[in-house]
């Protein structure tokens, strides 16, 4: 085959695509930042530290995610909750919470060690910041408000899409039921940060009911 | 699982060997070592939960089942309780054994909290390992578990959650057997079983830290570590505890920087992995707020300013050099809690470079120096374990040398040795001591004679050997020389000594010859300079100008306090090498901050004259230095270099200088984890002291002081830890019946307590147990005046 010929050929598909999207409806790309795309449900965008829906924080300062991240980027530590005006509910709250996003690789491996599903991911992925400092996201920027919202470092970001702080990453439960018949149809995962839609599990006596 | 054991016990039982097979493979396992430890010893782990290598078994948990071949067939025993025997058949992996396994982890769980990620025990947790390896991977149990109130302070260091206990007995073993203050109990029965302490009384047990790591779960934890870290956010270092003179080893665990937990590590020849709370705890004040960071330098007005190295080292030289050449005294105190390469280059620089002899690591509260370094007959710890009969005439071993304690109480309890006990008034040894002697201090030397010549029971206890005595001062009124009276008996006795000191390092201070009659390497000096209470004299009469001040906090520390601050106060310059302002320090002129514990390498040697290391976890805080390159710096400033480059080259220069030392590197340290007793075999020790038989003086008077320590005090390393530092017993005077009521004393009121060296208004407290003529007062504690080493005491009604 001649040289040409090989040329051309190698071509086709570049020359395929570029007549679809000039002429017809291919288009594969979009104008951004002037167009967002819908993204996939289980989406990996920045964390959120969720709360239950009487206000309390869910995190209890355990350090499984922080021991879980390959990336070694989560900074926490726990101190006792106190009974008087307590921050969570149990013994322990996590009274620092710290992620470096420069260093996170968005696996979500956090979200799957929390043992509370305080820790989840929302949509939002627009979080570049002008200096590394603040790529640091403490408490401050993760913990969600007691009224359900969830805090952006720039909220004036013309980039940022606050909706999508509203979307959860469709995240499994570690506890997922591997087949077991009983939990067919149960649904394990939510579209939105915050407290579960499920009803809690019923309770020995409403059980012996 | 963290198994605490680094090699696993020794075989401890008899000498014939028995053969076993173990999972197909065939051993020799000394006759009646318990099955769970041959297999281990062997290679083969067998789960457990309450079997402990140093606790008698108990067989409380089942975990460790195991499947036997008898003649009537395959049988489940406990590998825990059951000594191997001569052609005994185990398989711990047979289909029943694991079974039996599941079933007893199922069992465990249905009231076992889910807890652990709130739990400090979890990632580092026995039962979370053992049913990741044994469990059965699911549980049938869907009832409601048993409840209980969360977390309990049983004591004002450790916490109960009863919820989470699996009742396994090891708590109340420890504190049961090993440190006999048993507090701590089950209640109730079958379901309803509970550990718990009595009602009224607190798990005030100066060991209860060791509990917290023997729990097999996260039932008992500390308030010291207390979600302060997970396990797997911890650099875990060995190292040697800063507290006692035992040498304790342990592991040193931080976080982020910062020192959070000390474990004991099971060391043989000292502390068994056993620590006293004031050695566990004792960790805070590492990352203490008030730590110095920089050089201060005092002003006119008595405030400190900061100052830079520079600064504040010039001025120290000059005034030093000017003191030095004027031919005016210069005096050097401390240096016992350091390492000994800080104590071979302090005693270099006094030496060398300010040319003075007067040098004193200990505050006039110990022994003859060259008795405690060089003693003839020095007796080793594990010595204990073999003596038939054991001495112990000195301070209560479970206020000051806690380690100790449970050596002599494991020696007497559960090796046979007899305990004779002489002591002014109750000591933690009581409940063991075969022959308990009590005895007004100023009166041992008449006690001594009668022990020399009579022909009684304690005389023929202490005439059968092997013997070993545990020698020193029992309070601060006793002559020191008294127990170097008892030495030269015991040695004519035959037995061994062991003469006690206190501060950590002091062992090691004294070998580096930091003492008036002692030259590196346990030899004598040509012309002794003073000791400490000398020095406090000379610089309170103007004899000697110039104080170095090495770790060392006289004004708390010395048994006449008001000796010292008038010391301090009258002295022409004064410069403290310190981690903190302690009411010494506050008093000098110049106060430069050094790196503590955990912040520098080195080695240190403890009272049987073992050489361990110490290591670097941490940095020191701001600009802190080792105490050795300061003294370098120094030197050189004042025109004659000590020399000196690193720890490591003064570890080298020790190595081959100093002459009970030749040839302990620290690349031997760190290979023998227990590290080594100088002298070794290829070294010589100039100097070995016979101990004298002079009795100290004799007095008497119608009330003596026993004036001693308490384990938690006021000490500075005390006062800034959170933990310990409200666990002073507080300044009482306690007085039998019968002498508070000849001075119209009743319990509770407010008596003025008089010596010829200081005075203070304490609480009386009456304790029918206290002798005729003896008053007890605990030493240093918070806000209280010393009262001196003269034990001829007044008691008068304020
Ligand atoms: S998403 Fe992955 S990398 Fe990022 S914080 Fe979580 S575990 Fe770490
Ligand atoms: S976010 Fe979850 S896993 Fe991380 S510390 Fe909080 S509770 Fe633990
Ligand atoms: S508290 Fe811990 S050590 Fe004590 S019995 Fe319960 S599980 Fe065992
Ligand atoms: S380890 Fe044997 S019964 Fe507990």
């Amino acid at each position: 085959m001649s040289g040409l010929g090989a040329f051309l050929r190698g071509l086709r598909v570049t020359g395929k695509v570029m007549v679809n999207t000039v002429f017809g409806d291919g288009l594969v790309t979009t104008k951004y930042p002037q167009e967002f795309r819908q993204k996939p449900q289980r989406f990996h965008g920045r964390h959120v530290l969720n709360r239950y829906p009487d206000g309390m924080e869910k995190c209890i300062g355990c350090e499984l995610c922080a021991g879980a991240c390959p990336a070694r980027c989560i900074y926490v530590r726990g101190r006792d909750n106190p009974s008087d005006e307590p921050v969570s509910p149990g013994e322990r709250y996590g009274y620092v919470y710290e992620i470096n996003m420069l260093r996170c690789i968005f696996c979500g491996l956090c979200v799957e060690a929390c043992p509370t599903e305080a820790i989840t991911m929302t949509h939002l992925f627009e979080i570049s910041t002008a200096n590394r400092r603040d790529a640091i996201y403490t408490r401050q920027e993760l913990l969600m408000r007691p009224d359900g919202s969830v805090p952006h470092m720039f909220p004036d970001d013309p980039l940022a899409q606050l909706a999508e702080l509203d979307t959860a990453d469709g995240w499994l439960r570690a506890t997922a039921p591997s087949g077991v018949a009983a939990y067919e149809g149960v649904q394990a995962w939510q579209g939105t940060p915050g407290p579960a839609s499920w009803a809690p599990e019923p309770t020995q006596d409403e059980r012996d009911a | 699982m963290t198994d605490l054991t680094r090699e696993g016990i020794k075989a401890t039982v008899g000498e014939e060997m028995v053969k076993v097979t173990v999972d197909g493979q065939e051993f020799e396992a000394p006759k009646g070592q318990m099955l769970i430890q041959a297999a281990q010893n062997h290679g083969t782990y067998i789960p457990r939960f309450c079997w402990h290598p140093r606790m008698r078994p108990v067989g409380m948990c089942r975990m460790c089942l195991v499947e036997m071949e008898t003649p009537k067939g395959r049988v489940l025993i406990t590998a825990c309780t059951n000594p191997v025997a001569d052609g005994m058949v185990i398989d711990t992996k047979s289909e029943v054994a694991k079974k039996a396994q599941e079933g007893v982890l199922e069992f465990l769980l249905i009231n076992h909290p889910l807890d652990c990620p709130v739990c400090d025990r979890g990632g580092e947790c026995p039962l979370q390992d053992h049913t990741i390896a044994y469990g059965p991977g699911e549980s049938r149990f869907v009832e409601e578990k048993r409840h209980f109130e969360k977390p309990i302070k049983i004591s004002d260091l450790v916490y109960l959650d009863r919820e989470r206990c699996i009742l396994c007995a090891r708590c109340t073993r420890f504190s049961d057997e090993v440190s006999g203050d048993p507090l701590i109990e089950f209640l109730d029965r079958g379901n309803f079983t509970q550990i718990n302490t009595f009602p009224d009384q607190p798990f005030a047990s100066y060991f209860s830290g060791n509990t917290v790591q023997i729990c097999p779960v996260g039932a008992l934890t500390s308030k010291a570590y207390r979600f302060r870290a997970r396990p797997w956010d911890l650099v875990s270092i060995e190292s040697t505890c800063p507290h006692c003179t035992t040498g304790d080893r342990i592991t040193v665990q931080a976080s982020q920087n910062e020192v959070l937990r000390f474990l004991g590590v099971d060391a043989e020849a000292t502390n068994w992995s056993w620590l006293s709370d004031k050695c566990r705890f004792g960790f805070e004040f590492i990352e203490s707020p008030d730590r110095l960071t920089s050089p201060m330098i005092r002003q006119e007005d008595g405030s400190f300013t900061e100052a830079t190295w520079t600064e504040a080292l010039e001025l120290v030289a000059s005034r030093f050099t000017e003191i030095r050449d004027a031919g005016k005294g210069l005096a050097v105190l401390g240096g016992a809690r350091g390492t000994n390469e800080d104590a071979y280059a302090l005693a270099k620089f006094a030496r060398e470079v300010l040319s003075t002899n007067n040098i004193d690591c200990q505050l006039d509260d110990g022994l003859d120096p060259q008795f405690l370094a060089a003693t003839a007959d020095r007796a080793r710890i594990s010595d204990l374990d073999s003596a038939r009969t054991i001495l112990v005439w000195g301070p209560d071993l479970k206020e000051e040398h806690p380690t100790l304690y449970l050596r002599v109480r494991h020696a007497v309890q559960e090796k046979g040795a007899r305990l004779v006990l002489i002591h002014p008034w109750r000591n933690g040894l009581d409940d063991r001591a075969t022959h308990k002697l009590t005895y007004r201090p100023g009166s041992g030397a008449a006690l001594l004679t009668r022990l020399q010549s009579e022909e009684g029971e304690v005389a023929t206890a202490l005439a059968e050997g092997p013997l070993v005595a545990l020698l020193g001062r029992t309070g601060y009124g006793e002559d020191g020389r008294l127990a170097e009276a008892v030495a030269a008996h015991v040695r004519s006795l035959g037995g061994k000594l062991l003469p006690l000191a206190r501060r950590s390092n002091v062992y090691g201070a004294l070998d580096m010859g930091l003492a008036p009659s002692l030259a590196p390497g346990r030899a004598t000096t040509d012309n002794p300079g003073k000791n400490a209470a000398q020095i406090l004299e000379g610089l309170a009469e103007g004899s000697i100008l110039g104080l170095l001040m090495v770790g060392s906090d006289p004004v708390r520390d010395v048994p006449n306090g008001e000796l010292a601050r008038q010391a301090l106060e009258q002295a022409r310059f004064v410069v403290a090498l310190d981690q903190f302002l302690t009411d010494s320090s506050r008093l000098a002129d110049v106060v430069l901050p050094v790196e503590g514990f955990a912040e520098k390498e080195g080695s240190v040697t403890n009272v049987e004259g073992r050489v361990q290391k110490v290591n670097r976890v941490v940095p020191g805080p701001g600009q802190s230095r080792p105490d050795w390159s300061i003294l370098d710096d120094l030197s050189d400033r004042m025109g004659r270099s000590i020399n000196l480059v690193s720890a490591e080259a003064i570890a080298k220069e020790i190595a081959t200088e100093v002459p009970a030392y030749v040839g302990v590197t620290w690349d031997m340290l760190d290979a023998e984890k227990d590290g080594v007793v100088v002298p070794l075999p290829e070294a010589t020790q100039p100097l070995v002291y016979l101990p004298a038989d002079t009795p100290g003086k004799s007095f008497s008077g119608e009330l003596v002081l026993h004036y001693a320590r308490t384990m938690f005090d006021d000490g500075v390393l005390m006062r800034h830890g959170p933990s310990l530092e409200h666990l002073a017993p507080g300044a009482v005077a306690i007085l039998n019946f019968d002498d508070a009521r000849r001075l119209g004393l009743s319990d509770g009121d407010q008596a003025d307590i008089k010596t010829s060296q200081g005075s203070a208004r304490l609480t009386v407290r009456i304790d029918p147990s206290m002798n005729h003529g003896l008053v007890y007062v605990p030493f240093n504690q918070p806000g209280i005046p010393s009262l001196g080493s003269d034990p001829v005491v007044t008691v008068t009604k304020a």
